[in-house]
């Protein structure tokens, strides 16, 4: 009986932390999934409370619609959008990966202290806004001949994935200590062989961080999506639902919410699996 | 009828058996007789359709996602597969939101590549040596309904190139719209300006500001602009030159200062340093706001919604009359552009013809939104535009017929009395007269100092175009 008690007790702190921030942390969450199934005439009237289907009741699904629901999928572009965002967030990571691995070993291993310094201004290269930089890319599209493809995108993002990739997992592969490649050069194994057999595994949170982190941007980005992409089914998540989604002055709310919690659901899902693989990836090299 | 385009339901889109062996035949007939002459046919706007290979190829189009979603759909679904079918062009359409209009033209200028056709909401004077003249076609529509409204033909006509840099397809009136129950219960007219000074503050005691923006939007532009023209603070003359700060203009552009201060002062409070387009919208939809200035799109908003009780209070005016006058800005401008790199320039001409001469669908289906550019593409015109809006049935009934009498009398370019030009897009592109009016009303600077300053910016950017050769 006073086992559970103490039990409790000692939790008690952690959760009187806890709670608090993950009821503010999924509260938007919440938000969105109420405001996508809330009729017009609930959502504008601003007497109504909120946080719930007016009018209130217990079965309370009979105050909501899913009107908005089906609207987006079924009047709008938004499954294309989905897989559009799934094919340049996969693609892209793979491009990611094929360089940044070799470039932040390089700067971790081969380079000594001037590694330090390239990998920073690596790192300075991502900082360089989209913003300042969709116009001089514009021509170079066009002379491609990619405008309205997601060739575009799949080309243009990793100037971003890849510096910061690189910049990561050069702090990753520092903290991977080098007797574990001489051991394995001295058995015999190629440097290629010694990277692929002993380091990369060993790396495997770092490498799940840069996959995770490299989708998230492309996911997320909006400037390069919405300049180079012009037609409404060929457009990723983040510039077809704002477009679709806000005509004029007008928004229209629900359909916003749902096509914003469907994604962030699996990003969060997808987070989530790796969680601890993800935090030791971000602070692999911190301790160093 | 509560919907305007339940007018066009006779005129389905969709064809019947006669009407399609009928048109099958003209096609049949047309590819025959000119699929090998196409460098005779071209030009000719007459009535045949299918002209056969007259014109050929796609045609790229990119405009504003309006905000009435179901015009969108028709354009795209019906008006432009028709017109494609008819003229054997392969049309493709994008929207985008509004927002994004001038940064999307500048990636396409800066790569010479993209649509043949670009809609802006605003005249787009500072693209002009992009684009292709359009003095041809202008003529063309002129020739066959009669004159441009004068609020189209300042917005894209330069005088000093003589050249219409835009083809100017609508245009949406700026009315009030404002909740009758609020202004009844704190016994608040809005026939003048000095009726809003005064009403503000009761209307905010009880709970119902009104909204008029001063922020970086289009809304607070509008608007503002226009508050100038009604105190007479004209920021150009007849010849374009910059005048803001010369005798009756200054006097007129620090009373509109000085009104707008105490507005917001006993009226309303600092969210409209923030707002965005939507946030008038917002405020009215959710019961808090007692009047607005904007196109109508609160009011249609308020009907689709299912809110009788909002939609059925939520009545419209014209604009408050100033000292001066009572003159309101278009609210949107919508100015087609052909690139001068564009691939079909041939197509998109025509296309712009064919979509004047029929606007009245177009018309309709935006719910009254787009009035057109030519009021005579409308047979008989402001006449017939009055009976359309007159038939439409949300309560109060009839009241978007004061749409007409404000497009009529009240509506005119953004640069008035003179041209939409460069120095104007720039002014209104970067947002300066909201910015004087907030930074007047927050009392960092004093009106007349406030007048002074633009009118030096004004002069500046004028300096910058006339050097161009644009003013």
């Amino acid at each position: 009986m006073n086992q559970p008690l103490q039990g409790v007790r000692r939790k008690l702190p952690t959760y009187l932390v806890v709670v608090p921030f993950a009821v503010v942390l999924a509260f938007p969450f919440y938000w969105m999934l109420v405001t996508m199934f809330k009729e017009d005439l609930d959502l504008y009237n601003a007497e109504n409370v909120p946080y719930v289907f007016n009018p209130l009741q217990w079965r309370f699904w009979e105050s909501a619609t899913t009107k908005h629901v089906e609207f987006l999928f079924e009047d709008t572009q938004y499954p294309n959008w989905i897989v559009n965002t799934a094919i340049v967030g996969i693609v892209v990571v793979a491009i990611t990966l094929l360089f940044a691995l070799p470039a932040g070993y390089a700067l971790a291993r081969l380079s000594g202290s001037w590694g330090q310094t390239a990998g920073i201004g690596i790192f300075l290269v991502y900082l360089i806004p989209p913003t300042l930089l969709f116009l001089p890319l514009s021509p170079v599209i066009a002379r491609l001949g990619l405008q309205n493809s997601l060739l575009a995108l799949i080309l243009v993002y990793p100037s971003f994935t890849i510096p910061f990739a690189t910049w990561l997992l050069m702090g990753f592969f520092k903290t991977i200590p080098q007797e574990l490649e001489d051991a394995a050069l001295v058995d015999g194994c190629s440097r290629i062989q010694a990277l692929l057999r002993i380091v990369f595994p060993v790396s495997l949170p770092g490498i799940l961080t840069v996959v995770i982190f490299a989708f998230s941007l492309c996911v997320n980005e909006f400037i390069y999506a919405f300049t180079f992409i012009s037609s409404t089914e060929n457009r990723t998540i983040s510039s077809g639902v704002p477009n679709e989604l806000i005509r004029g002055d007008v928004f229209f709310w629900q359909s916003l919410m749902a096509a914003t919690l469907i994604p962030s659901i699996v990003l969060a899902l997808l987070y989530n699996s790796f969680l601890d693989r993800f935090i030791k990836g971000f602070t692999g090299g911190a301790f160093r | 009828m509560s919907d305007p385009t339940s007018e066009l339901d006779g005129h389905s889109s969709e064809l019947s058996r006669s009407e399609l062996l009928k048109r099958g035949g003209a096609a049949a007939f047309a590819v025959t007789m000119f699929g090998a002459l196409p460098d005779k046919s071209l030009g000719f706007y007459g009535p045949l359709r299918y002209q056969g290979k007259q014109l050929s190829g796609e045609l790229k189009i990119l405009q504003w996602a309006h905000f009435v979603p179901s015009y969108d759909q028709w354009l795209d679904s019906t008006y432009v597969k028709r017109w494609g079918e008819q003229n054997d062009v392969e049309v493709k359409i994008d929207h985008i939101n509004n927002a994004l209009l001038f940064s999307t033209a500048s990636s396409e200028v800066a790569a010479q590549s993209g649509h043949d056709l670009f809609q802006f909401i605003s005249p787009p004077s500072s693209f002009q040596k992009q684009v292709l003249p359009l003095n041809d076609i202008v003529q063309e529509v002129s020739k066959k309904v009669g004159p441009m409204s004068r609020v189209g033909r300042r917005s894209t006509y330069n005088p000093r190139t003589k050249a219409f840099f835009g083809f100017p397809d609508n245009y949406a009136p700026d009315p009030v719209q404002y909740r009758r129950s609020f202004l009844a219960e704190a016994d608040v007219n809005l026939k003048t300006w000095e009726d809003v000074r005064k009403g503000a503050p009761k209307l905010k005691r009880a709970g119902h500001p009104v909204g008029l923006g001063m922020s970086n939007e289009i809304d607070s532009n509008m608007m503002l602009i226009s508050l100038l023209y009604c105190f007479g603070g004209f920021l150009q003359d007849e010849e374009n030159r910059i005048v803001l700060n010369n005798g009756s203009n200054r006097k007129g552009a620090i009373e509109a200062l000085e009104l707008m201060r105490d507005i917001f002062r006993n009226g309303m409070s600092d969210e409209v340093f923030a707002w965005t387009a939507a946030s008038n919208n917002q405020a009215f939809l959710a019961g808090r706001l007692s009047m607005s200035l904007n196109a109508i799109s609160i009011a249609r908003s308020a009907e689709n919604s299912g809110n009788t009780g909002l939609s059925d209070d939520t009545w419209l005016a014209s604009i408050p009359r100033g000292p001066v006058t009572r003159l309101g800005n278009e609210h949107v401008m919508g100015v087609y552009v052909i690139w001068k790199f564009a691939k079909n320039k041939e197509a998109a001409k025509k296309f712009l013809i064919d979509q004047q001469l029929g606007y009245r669908e177009h018309f309709v289906r935006s719910q009254y939104y787009n009035f057109p550019a030519w009021t005579g593409a409308i047979k008989g015109g402001f006449k017939t535009i009055r009976a359309m809006t007159k038939q439409d049935t949300h309560k109060p009934r009839g009241k978007y017929t004061i749409l007409t009498t404000i497009a009529e009398k009240y509506t005119t370019n953004v640069g008035h009395p003179g041209n939409s030009n460069a120095v104007i897009d720039e002014i209104f592109n970067r947002y300066l007269i909201p910015q004087m009016f907030a930074q007047v009303a927050q009392g960092k600077i004093a009106p007349a100092d406030a007048v002074r300053d633009l009118d030096r910016e004004a002069k500046t950017i004028f300096r910058k175009w006339r050097a161009a050769g644009l003013v």
